[in-house]
């Protein structure tokens, strides 16, 4: 890994995540988000892209069990997506 | 006097070296007494008797050194035969003397000074270690560079649709930890300046609770300081209850600057790998970015 005593070779230097660990989920409070969303990926062919809308709802799930710091999901880069929504909410009312 | 050669002390005959007598310079050649006694009081150095440097007996056993030394020796060779044999202290030039002495009080002044920043410049990198760690405590920097890494980027980043990067999961185990750590997906593609979801599981088969801690690798390695985790669940002890299996979530991102890397142009695969540790008691590991 990155213990290697060639010291002309770059390494790698392994980063902290920026907003630190997701608490494990020890009850699967989320879990049906998760199942949903590993099932949209499967059928659109592992592509992230389309399943955003999915991995979303995954994360606003972890919110509200307290399994993940409140932060408004535009802060995430879900911004467009909710700007799609509350076009669609306006366009409805 | 000033301008008188110096010349070497006669050299005087031991008392038992030759069968006749010292040889004496007879009266009329010797000092009187008062050439004797400025003899003396030259031979003394002027310094102890004013500053009173040196104790009453020893000037006064120089003085008697002198002295005999002076009524000894023929008297030849003018003043400057007694003078002390210490000649370092002083020029035989009593004009630069004074410019000497200046002279040497300003190079010890100037070695000082040299010397005070030779040490605080040694003090000064000891010191810029605890001191630039303060610095990015206050700042808030940590050493991460590149512009704004902050939650507004993350807002304000926009996909690059056209670069479609595969992203392959894989899950290691070190051989003490009795965990089944593997991914849920085996690869999915991203582009960067997106945020991605991905997930692995982690299972505990035995019947005591084990404690895992896991760090990350991501090839290639250039890749790798564009490729930013948000959150995950490295670097933090993860307990997990017997027969417990949970489905630990990586949320991340490529930064949108990959796609305008020239290095990065052919890479379009990138693999990221989580490697799990046991933690034990007490055990204390050096993670980065931490602490």
């Amino acid at each position: 890994m990155s213990t290697a005593m060639n010291f002309g070779a770059k390494s790698f230097k392994p980063r902290p995540p920026d907003k630190g660990a997701f608490p494990l989920d020890h009850f699967g409070e989320c879990s049906a988000f998760k199942e949903r969303f590993m099932q949209c990926l499967r059928d659109s062919g592992f592509e992230s892209g389309l399943c955003r809308e999915r991995a979303m709802a995954y994360l606003q799930c972890r919110m509200d069990r307290q399994l993940m710091a409140n932060e408004p999901l535009e802060k995430l880069g879900f911004k467009d997506l909710i700007e799609e929504k509350s076009e669609a909410e306006a366009g409805k009312l | 006097m000033a301008g008188k050669q110096r010349r070497s002390p006669p050299r005087v005959p031991h008392a038992s070296a030759g069968r006749r007598p010292p040889h004496r310079t007879p009266r009329r050649d010797r000092p009187g007494k008062a050439a004797l006694r400025r003899a003396v009081s030259r031979a003394v150095p002027a310094s102890s008797r004013e500053s009173r440097a040196l104790p009453r007996a020893a000037v006064m056993a120089l003085r008697a050194v002198a002295l005999c030394r002076a009524a000894s020796q023929p008297y030849s060779g003018g003043w400057a035969a007694l003078r002390p044999q210490v000649r370092w202290l002083r020029s035989s030039n009593p004009f630069t003397r004074r410019q000497e002495e200046e002279w040497r009080r300003r190079n010890r002044t100037v070695l000082a000074y040299i010397a005070a920043a030779a040490v605080g410049m040694v003090g000064m990198s000891y010191a810029a270690v605890p001191l630039y760690r303060l610095y990015c405590q206050a700042t808030g920097l940590g050493g991460t560079t590149g512009a704004g890494r902050g939650a507004e980027r993350l807002e304000e980043m926009r996909p690059v649709r056209e670069r479609v990067l595969k992203v392959t999961f894989n899950a290691d185990v070190h051989a003490g930890l009795q965990w089944n750590f593997r991914p849920q997906q085996s690869e999915i593609y991203v582009v960067p300046g997106e945020t991605a979801l991905a997930f692995y599981k982690a299972k505990n088969p035995t019947d005591k609770p084990i404690i895992g801690i896991s760090t990350y690798n991501v090839v290639p390695f250039e890749a790798g300081q564009y490729f930013n985790k948000i959150q995950c669940f490295c670097f933090e002890e993860q307990w997990l209850n017997p027969h417990e299996e949970v489905d630990m979530p990586v949320f991340f991102y490529i930064d949108p600057e990959f796609a305008e890397d020239p290095k990065m142009a052919k890479v379009d695969s990138i693999t990221l790998s989580y490697t799990f540790f046991e933690a034990k008691e007490g055990q204390h590991l050096p993670l980065p970015g931490y602490q």
